[in-house]
């Protein structure tokens, strides 16, 4: 609470220097990417020799169109950093096969990943919870992933699951079964789209269980003792427990939780170019798992004419959409369940 | 099911008037009396160190009573209450419920019924479907439209009928105590034990539910066990209370008994407001002396240096004017006047309450006499006389 107005200053003085990154480095590019996205033709320079302007450059620095002169010398065709305003950018994406491929992607992962972690979070946070002894040593045990860098893992479970000599493999045929071409090619047969998306949640879940194991955890140990004391009285099976003291007393957390993994499922980018080594599916098919930032960092990577930053940025609007509308449900629906 | 209730009321051959689902009989099944036998509970801090929180606790608690357990913080009295309530296992000794022992009984098959001291209401349950959280964990399964009816029928008992609907936070502390006490009550427990039951209430709201506590005790005659740390409250509703300090029995008794007739100083000491005043004091040949040598009784103990203790409304003005005392201050408090007085010879001043007709003025010298006391051994606390 600011005690005097004079604070005010102070308090602005305190928080300028975070204001000001974030006013270069998130509200500008933020702003900027929302205008973007609906200019067509967008060039972020013009490239000129002897006053003569001989193409436009893209945002980083390559030429990515040359320009064309009339009989006078008078430039032809962009006269302007964009040609227009409009919602080509959106047209041309939802019209791109690969873009609707990442959209579907993008999809299906969030609706396994999300629901998946946060039931098996609780549960090992309720098993965790219940013992006494080592309780500290398996909460760093599963703390660990949240640590340790991202693309570390995605190449350890691209080892695991190697189709050669990974241990899963190794693991199935000890069992008796057939070796599986997870995410490599084996006995001529490519990984197919079940494989790939299976070894990708398994790395997601297991990496996204840590934060969610962490919240869940101190969330119990908040819980009055006495509300279990008072259930075990009355002779309450456990399962009843569960659902009845438990998950909902827990469900301010469960309703953060769910909110910021549904946020991170969409964002899903690095897990998948961890796993497939730089791609975004096995060397049969790079594109086979590729997600919506995914496709928002292609276009913006290997930008090959002048309208590749809009759509990237109607691209990276479209999951802003997507985000918010999920969010705002999700507050609604918690508004009504969660007991606050 | 019902065929076999039919059964059984045949069997004892009597009359019942109506017979329909939804009456509900709110009285207990069957109330048993409580037996500790040596009940001792003993705790190990990290350290090793013991700490005996209960010690060779034998008590028998007659059914259909209710008993204070009454203690300074610490005394191990709620130790006590959760080792009946099964969620402390004992270090040693018994339990017994009626002939049942349940000393290794877990709490849910103990048939006992427990108020917390912050009642641990669901907080996301409304009042009826926490009046309702036991019957639903019954086996058989009770109907929908009976537990509703038990439930409510409980609520009336607590007189929080019309609240069923709410949350607990919407309720006051009183009526989520009323509510603690009925989810207790509905799956009609042998034993109901109620942790510091007035300790969150306000001072008008204690009253009141004091005298509710006592009314719905009576109207169930449920064994009953309560524990509290404030002597007025104990002595105020219980059939009985059991005065216990660092995790020993002190005495048990009648409430009005265990004041008039304390067994020791510690509950001497420990009831009363105004408390007792001590004051030191030696006998020797049968003569009861104070410090400064004035014989105030003659007294069959042995030679010993002893503690008086004399309420402060024994002194009298009226009667054997024994004590020479200075009265340094005086108190008007309505029907009494209070008095602080100084004999000589001590360095404390002793409070007299005296009624408020005889009018007493501070500053003055006068002889006060008082019509009882007792006496404890200065070492063990011991009653003497």
């Amino acid at each position: 609470m600011l005690e005097y107005k004079n604070d005010i200053w102070k308090a602005l003085l305190a928080l300028a220097p975070t204001l000001l990154l974030m006013a270069v480095f998130t509200f500008y590019p933020m702003i900027n990417t929302v205008f973007s996205a609906f200019m067509e033709g967008y060039c972020y320079g013009v490239w000129r020799d002897n006053g003569n302007t001989i193409g436009w450059l893209s945002h980083y620095g390559e030429t990515i169109m040359q320009s064309s002169y009339d009989a006078e010398g008078n430039l032809i065709g962009f006269t302007e950093t964009y040609v227009g305003i409009g919602f080509g950018n959106f047209v041309t994406i939802f019209k791109d096969p690969t873009f609707i491929d990442a959209l579907k992607n993008t999809a299906i992962m969030v609706i396994v990943s999300v629901p998946v972690t946060v039931i098996i979070g609780l549960l090992i946070s309720v098993a965790l919870n219940g013992i006494k002894k080592l309780q500290s040593v398996f909460q760093t045990i599963y703390f660990l992933p949240y640590v340790t860098n991202t693309i570390a893992l995605g190449l350890v479970f691209a080892v695991l699951f190697s189709s050669r000599n990974g241990l899963i493999n190794s693991f199935i045929e000890s069992l008796g079964g057939n070796r599986v071409a997870w995410i490599t090619p084996f006995a001529g047969k490519n990984p197919s789209y079940f494989t790939c998306l299976f070894v990708l949640m398994v790395y997601t879940v297991w990496n996204g269980l840590a934060f969610k194991i962490l919240v869940f955890l101190s969330g119990m140990q908040s819980i009055d003792k006495q509300y279990y004391q008072a259930a075990q009285i009355d002779s309450t099976p456990r399962w009843r427990v569960f659902t009845k003291i438990t998950v909902p007393l827990l469900s301010p957390m469960i309703a953060y939780i769910t909110i910021t993994s549904f946020i991170g499922a969409f964002k899903a980018y690095s897990s998948v170019i961890a796993i497939f080594n730089g791609n975004y599916g096995p060397r049969s098919n790079p594109n086979m798992l590729i997600t919506v930032v995914g496709y928002t960092y292609d276009k913006l990577g290997k930008m090959s004419n002048v309208n590749e930053l809009g759509r990237a940025c109607a691209s990276a609007l479209v999951l802003f959409a997507i985000i918010m509308a999920i969010t705002v449900v999700e507050l609604w629906v918690s508004k009504k369940k969660v007991h606050y | 099911m019902e065929a076999e209730q039919k059964n059984e009321e045949a069997k004892i051959e009597e009359p019942i008037a109506s017979n329909d689902s939804t009456n509900v009989d709110i009285s207990v099944q069957q109330s048993v009396d409580v037996r500790l036998e040596g009940l001792t509970k003993v705790f190990l801090d990290s350290t090793k160190k013991e700490t005996k929180a209960v010690w060779d606790f034998n008590v028998v608690i007659p059914a259909g009573k209710l008993i204070g357990l009454l203690g300074p913080s610490g005394c191990g009295k709620s130790t006590t209450l959760y080792m009946i309530a099964g969620l402390h296992n004992p270090t040693g000794g018994k339990i017994f419920f009626g002939e049942e022992e349940v000393t290794h009984t877990p709490p849910e098959k103990r048939g006992i019924g427990l108020v917390f001291q912050n009642y641990a209401l669901y907080p996301h349950l409304t009042v009826r479907e926490n009046i309702m959280f036991p019957l639903e964990n019954m086996r058989p399964r009770m109907e929908k439209e009976k537990m509703k009816a038990l439930a409510q029928e409980m609520a009336e008992l607590v007189h929080i009928g019309d609240l069923m609907d709410r949350k607990p936070g919407q309720l006051s502390g009183g009526q989520q105590q009323r509510v603690a006490i009925a989810r207790a009550l509905v799956k009609k427990p042998k034993v109901l034990l109620l942790d510091e039951p007035l300790s969150n209430l306000d001072a008008r709201l204690r009253l009141q539910t004091r005298e509710e506590i006592r009314r719905i005790q009576k109207e169930t005659g449920i064994t009953t066990i309560f524990v509290t740390h404030d002597q007025e409250e104990a002595m105020s509703i219980s059939d009985q209370i059991v005065v216990m300090n660092y995790g020993v029995e002190q005495q048990m008794d009648e409430p009005q008994k265990v004041y008039e007739e304390p067994a020791n100083l510690f509950v001497a000491k420990f009831l009363g407001n105004p408390p007792i005043n001590v004051i030191d004091g030696v006998v020797e040949n049968g003569e009861l002396k104070l410090i400064n040598g004035q014989v105030i009784d003659e007294i069959d103990v042995p030679d010993q240096e002893v503690s008086i203790g004399i309420r402060p409304e024994f002194f009298t003005l009226d009667e054997n004017l024994k004590l020479d005392v200075y009265i340094e201050m005086v108190e008007h408090i309505g029907r009494d006047t209070m008095a602080l007085c100084k004999i000589d010879g001590y360095e404390n001043s002793v409070r007299a309450i005296i009624p408020s007709y005889k009018k007493l003025e501070a500053n003055q010298n006068i002889k006060i006499g008082f019509r009882r006391y007792f006496v404890f051994n200065r070492e063990t606390g011991e009653r003497l006389k």
